[in-house]
């Protein structure tokens, strides 16, 4: 045997030996870090798990050492990415594990038939009774009369304009089918605000359209007006300042904190109504600290941590007491008073045949 | 002889494990209905072919590879035969430079586009400078025409190379004697150079037109409301609805396509030899 032949030996051997460890380095490194967390969970306060989005409110550095300080616990969050991701936790060894999570309507009705979430005893909470009424009728949080999800914060997808270069005040969601606007709009590349805008722009119920066929032709009509569909916040904001669209679909939060940032936006809840989103606390079946879960969310909707976060660029507040607190001009240039309220429409749970649906309707649109 | 085989083994266990086993999971996946308890089905094969709207997107991305690979021809072209052939010094680093923004990501350079092809962007500032067009306005961006220009910036590197290979191993008696033997440079070109360097071309056109078809990224960003192609519907299907069953069979729809264009161009080179 040649010294060549020896020494390619060698190297596929250790290629293999390489290999073999880089496999196993995983699945140890995996293993060390469930004991650490074996490790730090067996501290003398009650440790409260929370799982919500990144940077949204609950992890507020100050909010933490709050509400430690005051019941002597600690929060230890776990983010999401999606509510898909949220659902899948739950379902995948969750029970037993969190307390406190955040889902929305797109997974709650699906998670409270699953059995994933405690029932909420909402006389254990002091502030659940100045959540607006509007809430108590949605549908998501509740099956069988009785209430799985406490309401946290709501939003809306309406719109918005620059108000250098739109000079009347805009206040009907036709201006999506103005002609005189024409090139300078910016529709959303989403199926379900697409469908639900159209639905509202012709009268229909946003949430169970009744004639599909009339909203496509209406986003059909629709499609030449724009400059482009926007998907992320980020293009938005960026065709908005280089004065590329005058008007478009926008998100409330959004919208006011590109305002704060002295940017010359408008954002109306137009009169024909808008699309609105709420996120839920909701308590995880079997969490392991019931009473200090409820404390959290109690917490959650009380009018000084709202008005807190809304005044700091939050989302809008649940707690009534939390916006009559501010005074109108504020109100009604944020949009979170009780009349924009009550014109949006929820976006409700729809099953996987309704999403194809209207997947498929939006993709046949894009497609002409 | 067999022991140098098995070093290719670590190579196709990465091949095997992590892109042929996914790929027949997808397949699997492609089969299966949306239905609580998943059934074998063709329903979303045929719900592809008996809706206008996704046969008519597939053309138009057909379409749209086609005009990239053309272009990415008629400029990769000249560039390679200039590096093979005229220049001595410097090719080295004109590869270089054609290499270099493959080390960018693929989503910053369709983000580096909008911000240059936008109305009032920098190009369009500059053509307003020297008198080009009248005003700051181009009306290129949101369009298609950006998303193929961004296409061709990114794929026409591969072409380049591609012919730049084939025109280095041209030998140069043979240009030399067809022009000692009379023949005009356009002549020589077209009976000599071209001939020779036609496989270059068609590897060329298959690593531009086979992941064009695929392009996702480009048409979203840059082509404004046209910019749909099948790649975006797939897209949509994983991302948007968890329709890993459809967006599998529009997937290996696409796959059988490819297939079948890279059969015909392989066709095509056999012809040669």
């Amino acid at each position: 045997m040649s010294i060549g032949k020896t020494l390619k030996r060698i190297i596929a051997a250790i290629l293999v030996l390489s290999m073999m460890m880089a496999l196993t380095a995983c699945g140890g490194g995996k293993e060390q870090g469930s004991n650490q967390e074996n490790n730090t969970s067996e501290g003398e306060k009650t440790k409260l798990v929370v799982v919500n989005w990144k940077d949204y409110g609950s992890d507020d550095p100050r909010v933490i050492k709050y509400f430690e300080q005051q019941y002597n616990c600690e929060i230890v969050h776990e983010y999401m990415a999606s509510e898909e991701e949220l659902l899948t936790k739950l379902r995948t060894g969750g029970l037993g594990k969190y307390d406190v999570v955040l889902p929305n309507a797109s997974i709650l009705p699906v998670a409270i038939d699953e059995g994933l979430f405690e029932e909420v005893d909402t006389s254990k909470l002091e502030n659940y009774q100045y959540i607006f009424d509007k809430f108590s009728t949605l549908p998501e949080n509740k099956k069988d009369g009785k209430i799985y999800a406490v309401p946290w914060v709501w939003g809306s997808t309406a719109i918005a304009y620059n108000n250098e270069l739109v000079d009347e005040e805009i206040d009907s969601i036709n201006v999506l089918w103005d002609e005189k606007y024409k090139g300078m709009i910016a529709f959303r590349d989403d199926f379900n605000d697409a469908i639900m805008t159209a639905a509202i722009a012709l009268g229909q119920d946003p949430s169970n359209p009744s004639d599909l066929n009339a909203i496509k032709q209406k986003l059909i009509e629709q499609k030449p007006l724009n400059r482009t569909y926007w998907k992320t916040g980020d293009e938005w904001s960026k065709l908005f300042a280089n004065k590329q669209i005058a008007v478009g679909m926008m998100w409330s939060g959004q919208a006011a904190t590109m305002k704060k940032a002295g940017e010359p936006v408008t954002f109306v809840v137009p009169k024909e109504g808008a699309i609105g989103w709420v996120d839920y606390w909701g308590v995880v079946k079997d969490a392991p600290n019931k009473d200090m879960a409820y404390k959290f969310i109690d917490y959650m909707i009380s009018k000084e941590f709202q008005l807190q976060w809304t005044v700091s660029g939050g989302p809008a507040p649940v707690n009534s007491e939390a916006v009559n607190a501010l005074d109108k001009e504020t109100i009604n240039e944020m949009n979170i008073g009780e009349d924009s309220l009550n014109k949006l429409y929820f976006i409700e749970y729809h099953g996987e045949d309704v999403k194809k649906q209207w997947n498929e309707l939006w993709q046949e649109v894009k497609a002409q | 002889m067999k022991k140098k085989v098995l070093l290719m083994s670590p190579a196709m266990f990465i091949l095997f494990a992590f892109a042929i086993v996914p790929l027949f999971i997808m397949l699997y996946y492609s089969f299966l209905s949306d239905s609580a308890v998943a059934k074998f089905t063709l329903e979303n094969y045929i719900n592809f072919f008996s809706k206008g709207f996704y046969l008519k997107l597939t053309w138009k991305t057909i379409k749209m590879s086609i005009i990239v690979t053309l272009i990415c021809i008629v400029i990769a072209y000249p560039m390679a035969y200039i590096m093979a052939k005229v220049i001595e010094k410097g090719k080295n680093l004109i590869l270089l430079l054609i290499i270099i923004p493959f080390w960018t990501s693929q989503l910053v350079r369709a983000y580096s586009w909008l911000v240059f092809l936008r109305d009032g962007g920098v190009l369009a500032q500059f053509l307003n400078k020297i008198g080009l067009i009248a005003t700051t306005d181009m009306g290129i961006l949101f369009t298609s025409k950006a998303a193929i220009i961004a296409l061709v910036h990114i794929f026409f590197p591969y072409m380049v190379i591609t012919i730049y290979m084939a025109l280095e191993k041209l030998d140069n008696s043979v240009i030399e004697a067809s022009k000692s033997l009379g023949a005009k440079p356009i002549e020589t070109f077209r009976r000599i150079i071209l001939p020779l360097s036609r496989p270059g071309i068609i590897t060329g056109a298959i690593l531009v037109f086979v992941p064009c078809l695929g392009s996702f990224v480009e048409p979203r960003i840059l082509g404004g409301v046209n910019g749909s192609v099948i790649g975006t519907v797939i897209e949509d299907q994983f991302f948007e609805i968890f329709g890993w069953n459809f967006g599998s069979a529009i997937a290996f729809i696409l796959l059988a396509m490819v297939l079948l264009s890279m059969g015909g161009m392989s066709l095509l080179l056999n012809k040669e030899k």
